[in-house]
């Protein structure tokens, strides 16, 4: 029987990133959905099954952190990434609800690892 | 910690969340975690609050509003805010979850968290040392207590660096400390985190199916992969087990308040070194008289109790009891063994024991509580050791 695509939703205000990150995850073997912002976000999380979430901190209106905020303890199940163009949100306490951190880089190979990790993380 | 329904104290929690319930006469419960935070020099302090606050609002704003915010002072009171989620604080843990913008904000290194709803003193200042000497991520403050007491609590067990290496919540066989075999170690709901850990532990917790409870699901957690030790609490000079109650249940808050009225009591109001603030609202002196004469001659009689400023005892006999403001007792009453709350009104010939009449009660003429606790019970609350409880708005008739 053919198994289920993992569903990864990505997070971000800007275009380029959103088609960029679509297209080398699902040449991973992703399904992926895209958020412009954190309203739609938000939506789709009450929706959708997700099996990861990739979050940018800086959008117009309501932020990452707020959003992440929002979701915990509701679907409290989801990993969350953040992956921001700035590092020094990693010091904020409310950042450390994300599961990884990592920053933006046109290299996207330490992002698509730590989905791999965080996909094959056994339960605990 | 002052957001928890009280219902064990039910109906004293009625129209008071359980801090503000009253205690020894003219105190509220939140005043002596307070008193221990003033005394310990602790005045930056926020109280996380949810159940029927009102009358808690307005002690604070009576009694504590002291400290000084030029001097980066305060009491700050912090209800569930709902602004990130649609829930009220579900649990100790939550509340502070919900407020971690506040610890963001404040950055302090260490994080003392306290319940606001226990009767003892405690300088904070000597468990900050303790924990900062130890280095280690969580210090829980216990009190050792018989074996036999331990059933319906939490239970530690300790190394003898005193080092947490077990935990037991309500355990049939308590585990003893390693130096008292008749002992058991447990929890105040005092404990000290380094902040950074305690913000990883809430995040961690928030993300679980928990009841998001300190005593519940945070420590026993931390136990098992980080360095949680005891402070043992004890009475710094006598070297005994210092005095902690907590008065969570209608029998523990009677109990807690007549071990006040012995002759030396371990819990001393009249301490000078560690005075207990509240406050007390403009009320003339107690006044104690003969009333009538003759065959009708009532003396006033009070022995072995508390009595308020404002009360008037107008003949009758009180032992043993606890009087707050403007009670006002008339003759040939006898009132034995019990609590009145602010503003009773004891009719001639009434008969009083094991008994906790809330404020602004009448008591009318002749009228007799605890002496037949079946009829009592068929009106009132009786406690399983049989204090009986009339509640705040109750015609007695």
């Amino acid at each position: 029987m053919e198994q289920a695509l993992k569903k990864i939703l990505i997070v971000d205000d800007e275009e380029s990133i959103r088609i960029l990150y679509k297209q080398e995850l699902e040449d991973e073997g992703y399904e992926v959905l895209l958020a412009t912002n954190a309203y739609e976000a938000l939506e789709i999380v009450d929706k959708e099954s997700l099996d990861i979430m990739v979050l940018d901190i800086k959008m117009p209106g309501m932020d990452g952190i707020e959003v992440m905020q929002k979701i915990v303890g509701k679907k409290n199940n989801i990993p969350i990434i953040i992956n921001s163009a700035y590092p020094h949100f990693k010091d904020s306490f409310m950042t450390w609800v994300a599961e990884e951190y990592v920053v933006k880089s046109s290299n996207l190979q330490e992002l698509k690892d730590k989905i791999k990790e965080l996909l094959n993380k056994p339960p605990e | 910690m002052a957001g928890g329904r009280g219902e064990r104290l039910y109906p004293l929690t009625k129209e008071n969340a359980k801090p503000a319930v009253t205690f020894g006469g003219i105190y509220k419960i939140i005043d002596f975690t307070l008193s221990n935070c003033l005394n310990s020099g602790i005045r930056r302090i926020y109280l996380l609050t949810q159940y029927s606050n009102a009358t808690l609002d307005k002690h604070m704003h009576l009694a504590w509003d002291i400290f000084n915010r030029e001097l980066d002072e305060f009491i700050d009171n912090i209800p569930p805010q709902k602004v990130n989620v649609d829930w009220w604080y579900r649990g100790t843990a939550d509340s502070i979850f919900q407020n971690i913008n506040i610890l963001e904000r404040e950055r302090p290194q260490h994080v003392l968290i306290l319940s606001g709803d226990h009767i003892y003193k405690m300088d904070y200042r000597k468990m900050l040392y303790f924990h900062q000497a130890k280095q280690c991520d969580l210090s829980v403050a216990c009190v050792e207590i018989n074996k036999e007491k331990a059933h319906n609590m939490g239970v530690f067990e300790v190394d003898d660096a005193f080092r947490i290496i077990g935990f037991q919540e309500k355990p049939a066989r308590p585990r003893s400390v390693p130096w008292d075999r008749s002992k058991s170690l447990v929890s105040m709901g005092v404990y000290v985190f380094k902040t950074e850990r305690l913000v990883r532990e809430i995040i961690d917790d928030a993300k679980r199916e928990s009841e998001h409870d300190f005593g519940r699901n945070i420590i026993p957690r931390m136990i098992k992969k980080r360095s949680v030790f005891v402070y043992n609490f004890k009475d710094e000079t006598k070297g005994e087990v210092a005095y902690w109650r907590d008065v969570g249940s209608l029998d523990s808050y009677h109990e807690a308040n007549m071990e006040l009225l012995k002759e030396n009591p371990v819990f001393d109001l009249y301490d000078t070194d560690w005075p207990i603030r509240t406050y007390q609202e403009q009320a003339p002196p107690a006044k104690v008289v003969l009333s009538g004469d003759g065959e009708g001659l009532s003396r006033g009689v009070t022995i072995n109790s508390l009595i308020s400023n404002g009360c008037l005892i107008i003949g009758g006999k009180i032992n043993g009891s606890i009087l707050s403001p403007f009670v006002q007792i008339h003759s040939h009453c006898r009132v034995e063994n019990a609590i009145l709350m602010k503003g009773v009104t004891v009719g001639q010939h009434a008969r009083i024991r094991k008994a906790i009449i809330d404020e602004g009660v009448t008591i009318p003429p002749h009228y007799t509580i605890g002496y037949n606790l079946e009829e009592d019970r068929k009106k009132f609350t009786v406690t399983e050791s049989g204090i009986v409880v009339v509640p705040q708005g109750f015609i007695v008739d």
